[in-house]
């Protein structure tokens, strides 16, 4: 045992340094495979698989080994080896095995026989599931043109770019992107800063953790363990966000901001820095354009203006400001939380700004460009070279606006929008929708009408492992195979890149999200632009920058570590002149300066200084509506054992969080006569939910907040499901979807915020 | 007991770093096949204050180990024993007789009945340690929060980290605690949770 002690006391950090010095190219595998041959020594019956986790993306998930028993796919343990993970994993990992088995899986495809949402399928071979599609999509497409089709977006997935060559191999331009999901916030910053930066958090004195859960997004990925690093370190930390999180728990200051109001509090911080000259006047005068403007701009958000606004007290957003501009270094966590209101677009170029002129950007511990990876990068299979402005012409609700496509990622409808044209037709109605890994109902906004379009849509096709919260409206479901049954695709991110391995065989008859798309291409006659139907061809072809082959990929049984590029900070030149995806090329930031005045949006009637916008529903903007419904709503957006509206039937999981919760503080609920525990009834001016009331001290007493993504049950733990709209838990039905309001006149993001009465169920 | 025992095992909990991700607890589960309901290892938080100077802290908690277990002495069908190369408690299920008479004498609610009604507990992930592992919860802590080994050595080198104390007690359980949770706050939390 003593020697299994001195081993057991030999710290991750020490696995991932050796592997971190080893050069460009230079490969684990020898360490790994002996490593690998050890244990397999040790356990015998037991087979180790080393792969990638599934539980969130297919993507560059967190490195495990999957254990194999009688072909059964039984338990997982973090692979050390991976410079992403180093061994860590979240609970939602350790479940695998449960939600893979689970009795929610599709088997085998399905062809909708009954009435839309009456649930009655009959039984189909694939080739006729993707016969029924092709010859739909190929009428459709000579009857209405291409642009009929809009497939929607899940999260940011390794297929992503297998939805989009499909898009453009058949000619649509509606990829239906959610609206808050990263995206928006790149964009912002994009068009501020050049780029969006990153926290140098090993190096910093002070850590803003703003609107971010970094808990329960990525925990295992670095980020977590950075902060707590820093915690030991003595820095600094304060977490803006609305409830006391885990993280806000192990911070130094918690600053309760009510939801969606990060923009108002981020232009009083600026007030205060520029009124006291708290700035950087060097930066400032080489590197920024429109400081002036703001000057004037900025008078007006003073704390006194932000205080009712933000619940924030205006002495605490004084000491803020003052704080983050006087603190060298300083750096901001900016999360997705940002993002879900209608002044997104103002709140996030405002805290670009703030990194801005205090001189924080791409310093050393500030918010800072990364040098990139040593990585060769594969092939993309986006087939970007064919875009042209008659493709963007054609969107049927851009995500950003038609001047700022095609973006980053592609071009992109905002994902609401696509089901509001088959309602009014405007501008004219898809025809088919294709959700693959995605949720509509339970995904976004305006569930009733969503619920109508899919009832009124001719032709709605779902793609996934498991039954789905509408798949009862589907005329044909595909059933695909998870990520722990396929040996593709390889992903790659930063400096690793790994093939996936199989865990064990298909439960049943299907094949992989990649190979559906490949198939469907072929069936459509898009053979060339598929590889001729061959998976293996497929990701060769992407490998050729490497110059690898899937095979000889998979024969690095932990993948191939490369060396991440030096840091070097103040690449101001270099960021600010980067030139955009437009189609003219301009750059982002035209005076090749941060631009603090946007003269981009100015030119497309956009407001060029951040402004702050009301939500739709909020006490300082409809006060009106405060005596029918007196507190704040939002919803959370992550949560430490689920994925948005996926997991709950996973019995591991659900043991943790079984029930729907409405967080609400003691007061609050001893004003309306609940205790901790009571189902409790929410309803908002749009809808209504039954969900149960956890008093929750570390709550504002005039907030109220749950998690989205309830509708499934837990056979195992006889829990049950929930209805997608009255007596439900499915927070999307609480808001509002008025165009004018409720979305960010940019950047399209929903706005996650409304007022709610709260009363014993 | 009557052999002479060698350096007792124990688990360091650092209250700083953890983050009450539940993945400790889950992977637990997995990695050991849990029945639904049986839990070897917990995380509970605590609350304390008002709005908006609130404090929350949280301890991961399994079996103590403890250098001289209640359940062990109480155990009339001698199913509890306590391993003398590493102190580790270990059950042997086929002598329990599911009395639950150490339910009753553990302080920290452990013991946990499957359908079988016998008595299950955390055992040190003793087959993985046996292959130079730690156990799956300290393997996976994504805060680095639980780290675990010979008593002796963790609080060698807590002392060049961070103080950590040992808990006390008449069981003298086999954990060290460090960071902004205390022993008192252990006791709050369980007197009011299991």
């Amino acid at each position: 045992m003593d020697k299994g002690c001195d081993r057991l006391l030999v710290s991750r950090r020490t696995v991932l340094k050796a592997a971190g010095t080893m050069g460009a190219g230079m490969m684990l595998d020898k360490n790994a495979t002996n490593w690998l041959t050890a244990v397999r020594s040790e356990a015998p019956g037991e087979k180790l698989i080393p792969t990638f986790c599934a539980m969130c993306g297919p993507s560059l998930g967190c490195g495990i080994y999957a254990y194999v028993k009688d072909g059964r796919f039984t338990r997982i343990e973090g692979m050390q080896e991976s410079p992403v993970n180093g061994g860590r994993l979240c609970a939602k990992a350790h479940a695998a095995p449960q939600w893979v088995y689970s009795p929610q899986r599709l088997k085998y495809p399905l062809r909708r026989v009954g009435k839309k949402g009456e649930g009655k399928f009959e039984r189909v071979s694939w080739n006729q599931a993707l016969g029924v599609i092709a010859d739909k999509l190929k009428e459709q497409k000579q009857k209405y043109g291409a642009e009929s089709l809009a497939i929607l977006s899940p999260a940011r997935r390794s297929y992503s770019e297998f939805l989009y060559r499909f898009l453009m191999a058949h000619g649509s331009p509606n990829y239906g992107h959610s609206g808050i999901c990263a995206m928006q916030k790149a964009f912002s910053f994009t068009y501020t800063l050049g780029a969006a930066p990153v926290p140098d958090i090993p190096n910093t004195r002070l850590l803003l953790i703003w609107g971010k859960q970094p808990v329960y997004s990525g925990s295992t990925r670095g980020n977590l363990k950075q902060i707590l690093d820093a915690k030991d370190g003595g820095t600094n930390i304060i977490c803006i966000k609305p409830t006391m999180e885990p993280d806000v728990a192990v911070s130094d200051t918690w600053i309760p901001i009510r939801p969606g109001t990060d923009a108002a509090l981020a232009l009083a911080m600026l007030n205060v820095i520029i009124h006291e000259k708290l700035y950087d006047s060097q930066f400032v005068a080489q590197w920024t354009y429109g400081f002036e403007k703001l000057e004037k701009h900025i008078v007006k958000y003073t704390p006194n203006w932000a205080e009712p606004i933000t619940g924030i007290p205006a002495d605490q957003i004084i000491e803020l400001a003052r704080t983050y501009a006087k603190t060298k270094p300083a750096c901001i966590d900016h999360g997705n939380g940002l993002e879900h209101t209608s002044s997104s677009n103002s709140a996030v170029r405002a805290i670009a700004i703030l990194m801005a002129i205090t001189g924080n950007l791409d310093k050393s511990g500030g918010d800072i460009f990364p040098g990139g990876s040593g990585m060769p990068v594969p092939k993309s299979v986006h087939l970007r070279e064919r875009y042209t402005q008659e493709w963007v012409d054609k969107l049927v609700g851009p995500e950003f606006p038609k001047a700022f496509q095609p973006g980053a990622e592609g071009t992109s409808s905002a994902y609401y929008r696509i089901f509001d044209s088959v309602l009014t037709g405007k501008p004219y109605p898809v025809r088919t929708i294709i959700a693959p890994g995605t949720q509509p109902s339970v995904s976004t906004r305006g569930v009733k009408n969503v619920l109508e379009a899919l009832k009124k849509l001719d032709f709605y096709v779902v793609v996934d492992v498991m039954h789905t919260a509408e798949m009862n409206y589907a005329d044909v479901v595909v059933p695909v195979a998870t990520m722990y049954e396929t040996d593709h695709p390889f992903e790659f991110s930063g400096n690793w890149i790994m093939a996936r391995n199989k865990v064990i065989e298909p439960l049943g008859n299907y094949k992989s999200d990649y190979e559906f798309w490949i198939d469907l291409g072929v069936r459509m006659g898009y053979r060339k632009d598929f590889w001729n139907g061959s998976i293996t061809e497929c990701m060769n072809d992407q490998l050729k920058p490497l110059n690898l082959t899937m095979e000889e990929l998979r024969a690095k049984p932990t993948g191939i570590v490369f060396q991440p590029k030096p840091m070097e900070y103040g690449k101001y030149s270099k960021i600010f002149s980067r030139v955009s995806t437009r189609f003219s090329k301009a750059p982002y930031l035209p005076q090749g300066k941060v631009a603090i005045y946007n003269t981009t949006f100015e030119e497309n009637g956009y407001e060029p200084l951040p402004v702050w916008v009301e939500p739709p529903e909020s006490a300082t903007g409809t006060p009106e509506l405060l005596k029918k419904y007196p507190l704040s709503f939002s919803d959370f957006h992550t949560s430490k054992v689920y994925n948005a509206g996926w997991l709950r039937n996973v019995p591991y999981l659900r043991e943790v969080l079984p029930y729907p919760t409405l967080q609400i503080h003691p007061e609050a609920a001893k004003e309306r006569g609940v205790a901790d525990g009571d189902w409790v009834s929410v309803e908002s001016p749009y809808g209504q939910m039954n969900i149960k009331a956890q008093v929750n001290p570390g709550i504002r007493p005039d907030t109220v907040m749950a998690l989205h993504g309830w509708w499934q049950g837990c056979e195992a733990l006889k829990l049950p499901g929930f209805s997608l709209l009255e007596k439900g838990a499915n927070t999307n039905s609480m808001y509002s979807v008025d165009y004018a309001k409720a979305f960010d006149p940019v950047v399209t993001a929903m706005s996650s915020q409304t007022l709610v009465q709260v009363r014993k169920a | 007991m009557e052999k002479p025992m060698g350096r007792q095992y124990g688990f360091y909990f650092d209250s700083d770093r953890c983050v009450q991700c539940h993945a400790c607890e889950v992977a637990c589960k997995s990695w050991n096949t849990l029945e639904l309901g049986i839990r070897w290892r917990r995380v509970v938080d605590l609350w304390a204050g008002q709005f908006p100077k609130i404090t929350n802290k949280t301890i991961s908690l399994s079996c103590m180990h403890c250098a001289k277990p209640a359940c062990v002495e109480i155990c009339p069908a001698k199913a509890i024993s306590k391993r003398s190369e590493d102190g580790i408690v270990v059950v042997d299920s086929s002598k329990c007789a599911g009395c639950r008479s150490c339910t009753a004498a553990c302080p920290f609610h452990v013991p946990q009945y499957a359908r079988t009604g016998t008595m299950q507990k955390c055992n040190f992930c003793l087959e993985r340690l046996q292959q130079g592992k730690q156990p799956s919860c300290v393997a996976t802590c994504p805060g680095e929060a639980l780290r675990c080994g010979p008593l002796d050595v963790l609080i060698e080198s807590s002392s060049t980290r961070k103080p950590a104390e040992r808990l006390s007690g008449p069981t003298i359980p086999s954990l060290l605690i460090s960071g902004r949770l205390k022993e008192a706050d252990l006791l709050e939390i369980l007197a009011s949770k299991i």
